[in-house]
């Protein structure tokens, strides 16, 4: 290396052409390298350089240590585990025993009244009969199911529009409307029961005709349960939002075709609890309706048949088959859709 | 198929942190640029800028002379593809590429009575201007033509195979050339990519740029390359845009970033390991230069040094910049030797990276030492502790400005830079002005 060596580059091009140069020729080629050892290396006979040799390190032996912990973790978990089941075997008892009881009086024969004990003495199907023959019960399970369907619908729709406006557009007064929101949702809803029935009955939208009514309060307001949703909306990344856009999509393109496709668990939701919401309202069913029994829901008609205690020795057990009548739709609804609900709920949780 | 013209561009943000200063820049037809910097130095809003997905605060962008500030993305006729793909998961691959062309019409040439068999016409854009037999429709494509654009893009890329598949049962390679076809379907004027690579694994992604590459040849369209690693920007790219901190630095061909930097940060920014940088003196004896590291005098000869007696740069301390590849080993008895002492030898295989301390100053360096010029008794004697001596020749030197950092021999007028101390405080990304001020205040009163 020490002599001054020219290298000789050639280079082809692609039309043929020859071209060739000179090798820069640094100015480290014309010396040789040199290099100084630090204390301790040798250079061996071969040649090659060895280093001062260190003692090697203890070996530990870390096996046994980690299989006692690892049991000790196992008994711990095999007992709260224990704990846990207990409790909430505990827990569903609780819960179940309400449910059990009504299943169990709807189909008692021999009285109608309430009594001391659970298990029936004479069964039968003679409350479910009488309620559907001798009462106004299909009329309110009519209405029910149609404010239920109406709401269902209305609501997703606007509370999904909203929900896609809020996490995804920015606009002046994004925040404040949020948070506006967020306070007046705060407000129990029959604070304005009075001016509602006055509104509503001026429109006249009560009695008879309360089921009109009560869709549009229900959905008047569904706007404000855009909470769940939006955070759904939020897990999903704006970049396909962005991709969608960049391909040719319009903001309600996006929407259908990109983001409602993604967020099924969040309109099952949706559409869920829209449904759900007529079956379960009795303050303000009961006070739109007053005491037109065409235009009351299934809980105020059913609260509506124990009224009095003449009507509560007469008619209880039919109470009790009326409840779960109005149980069974919604049991069903529940176990078919429940995967989407509990996606729904934890949606942050859930990657999209 | 497309220039992009970019005048006086700037973004402000709501909470008045400007992201771009004055961007001005015109990429022309067929061209490959790339924007490259670090983290937060503009560069994807630029491009974003460019797709219609943010805002222009203040400026012009042209897209093949047209205006398209306020138009939205979708009519702007651009393909992008995003960092973390952007795939539509509901959707199969062959979906996701036909995506676009299902959403879009396509401008198509049709002679007199618009029904032609495979097509449905369906209006005539430009309202009524059918003078000619000749006129531009624009048509939904039909099945047979979707079908045959995405397995088209699906064979270039090798994806056929997967073309049923949802995106999750796809690896990160396949899943970014999905992205890539579902933006080659198009066949648009401009493609905009935003670091498509940086979530593959280095393997991947070394293999996925050579891919682009070969696409590029393909495609033949305007591309807009997003990165922050400067091997994509150097491989991939016609011209490199620099940027930093919402400033162009430099604008050039990889060639002339990597010759010849405007300053110091572009310099530090293109090579890896990254330039050394040695303060030193910058002799002028009557038009012979030569620089004096750590008491060695080297001198400056070759085209450097004519660059700097053309420009009659005077004796000045300055900021020298020497790249590790550049520096070489030499023997004691040569005059312009640098001894120093091995801190740390990585072996990388076809040469050796080496931290060396130099003797005086005690700086640290790093030298790229090719391992085929070493005999295998030198190359196991560059042990932590031995001591080395290196050299530089005078071509391989960049000079700065020790105030400006700003280069001495580039022709640089032109060339908007950011001096590192005083517009930093504009970007800086902190929400409350009042501190920010304080905070200034405070760096003013220690630096003086």
């Amino acid at each position: 290396m020490t002599d001054t060596k020219k290298y000789l580059i050639e280079i082809e091009t692609p039309d043929g052409a020859l071209v060739s140069s000179e090798q820069h020729e640094t100015v480290g080629k014309k010396y040789d390298v040199s290099v100084e050892l630090p204390e301790g290396y040798v250079v061996a006979e071969s040649g090659e350089v060895e280093a001062p040799s260190h003692a090697a390190p203890e070996y530990v032996e870390p096996m046994l240590e980690q299989k006692r912990q690892h049991m000790g973790i196992k008994a711990k978990r095999i007992i709260s585990n224990t704990i846990i089941y207990i409790v909430l075997i505990a827990m569903s008892i609780l819960w179940l025993v309400p449910f059990v009881c009504i299943v169990f009086e709807s189909f008692r024969v021999e009285s109608t009244w309430q009594v001391g004990y659970v298990i029936p003495k004479q069964w039968g199907f003679d409350n479910y009969i009488n309620l559907f023959t001798k009462t106004d019960f299909p009329r309110w399970l009519l209405n029910t199911f149609i404010m239920g369907v109406a709401v269902a619908v209305l609501q997703t729709i606007i509370v999904l529009a909203m929900s896609y406006v809020l996490s995804r557009m920015r606009f002046r007064g994004r925040k404040g409307l949020m948070n506006f929101m967020l306070v007046l949702g705060m407000f129990p809803g029959f604070l304005t029961l009075i001016l509602l029935y006055k509104l509503l009955s001026d429109l006249h939208m009560t009695g008879n005709n309360s089921i009109f009514g009560l869709i549009l309060v229900y959905i008047g307001s569904s706007g404000m349960g855009y909470y769940i949703s939006k955070g759904f909306f939020d897990t999903i990344p704006k970049s396909l939002d962005e991709a969608a856009r960049v391909d040719g999509a319009t903001r309600a393109q996006v929407m259908f075709k990109v983001i409602l496709p993604l967020a099924k668990p969040i309109v099952i939701y949706t559409i869920l609890m829209g449904f759900m919401a007529p079956w379960g309202d009795f303050v303000l069913a009961k006070y739109i309706a007053h005491n037109t029994s065409k235009g009351m829901n299934v809980a105020v008609g059913l609260q509506n048949l124990i009224a009095s205690n003449a009507t509560l020795s007469t008619n209880y057990t039919m109470f009790c088959a009326g409840g779960v009548v109005v149980a069974i739709p919604i049991t069903i609804l529940f176990m078919c859709l429940q995967k989407y609900y509990v996606e729904g709920v934890t949606g942050g949780a859930v990657k999209g | 198929m497309a220039t992009v013209k970019l005048t006086d561009v700037k973004k402000i943000y709501d909470n008045k942190v400007v992201a771009v200063h004055e961007f001005n820049l015109e990429i022309k037809d067929k061209e490959f640029v790339v924007f490259v910097g670090p983290s937060g130095c503009g560069k994807s809003t630029t491009l974003r800028m460019i797709a219609g997905l943010e805002d222009i605060s203040e400026g012009t962008i042209e897209i093949d002379g047209k205006v398209v500030n306020d138009l939205q993305p979708r009519d702007r006729d651009i393909a992008m593809v995003f960092q973390n793909y952007a795939l539509y998961p509901h959707l199969t691959v062959f979906e996701n590429m036909a995506f676009p062309l299902r959403l879009r019409r396509f401008p198509v040439e049709v002679e007199g009575e618009p029904a032609e068999g495979e097509k449905e016409p369906v209006e005539n854009k430009e309202g009524e201007e059918d003078s000619k037999e000749k006129k531009i429709q624009y048509v939904k494509l039909s099945q047979d033509e979707i079908y045959k654009r995405v397995t088209e893009a699906a064979e270039i890329l090798g994806i056929t195979e997967y073309l049923t598949r949802k995106p999750r049962a796809l690896s990160g390679g396949q899943r970014q050339r999905v992205a890539i076809g579902r933006a080659m379907v198009r066949e648009s004027k401009v493609f905009l990519m935003d670091e498509p690579l940086s979530n593959l694994d280095a393997k991947l992604r070394n293999q996925m740029r050579a891919e682009i590459i070969m696409l590029r040849q393909k495609i033949d369209s305007t591309f807009v390359y997003v990165t922050h690693d400067q091997t994509e920007a150097m491989t991939l790219g016609d011209r490199i845009v620099i940027m930093k901190d919402g400033f162009i630095q430099q604008v050039g061909t990889p060639n002339e970033v990597f010759e010849m930097p405007d300053n110091l940060f572009v310099a530090e920014f293109i090579g890896a390991p990254k330039m050394n940088i040695i303060h030193t003196e910058l002799v002028n004896e009557g038009g012979k230069y030569s620089v004096v590291p750590y008491g060695t005098k080297i001198p400056v000869d070759g085209y450097k040094g004519e660059l700097l007696a053309s420009k009659n740069v005077e004796s000045q301390q300055i900021l020298l910049g020497v790249r590790p590849e550049h520096i070489v080993l030499t023997a004691k008895s040569n005059p312009a030797a640098i001894p120093c002492t091995i801190q740390v030898n990585e072996m990388m295989g076809s040469e050796l990276h080496l931290h060396v301390v130099t003797d005086q100053g005690g700086e640290q360096l790093i030298v790229r030492v090719p391992t085929i010029d070493l005999t295998p008794a030198q190359r196991a004697a560059m042990v932590s502790g031995a001591k080395v001596f290196i050299t530089f020749e005078g071509k391989v030197m960049h000079f700065f400005n020790k105030e400006t950092e700003i280069s001495l021999i580039t022709d640089n007028e032109n060339v908007p830079v950011a001096t590192h101390k005083d517009e930093t405080d504009d970007v800086v990304k902190e929400e409350q002005p009042a501190k920010k001020s304080l905070f200034a205040k405070f760096r003013k009163n220690k630096g003086e």
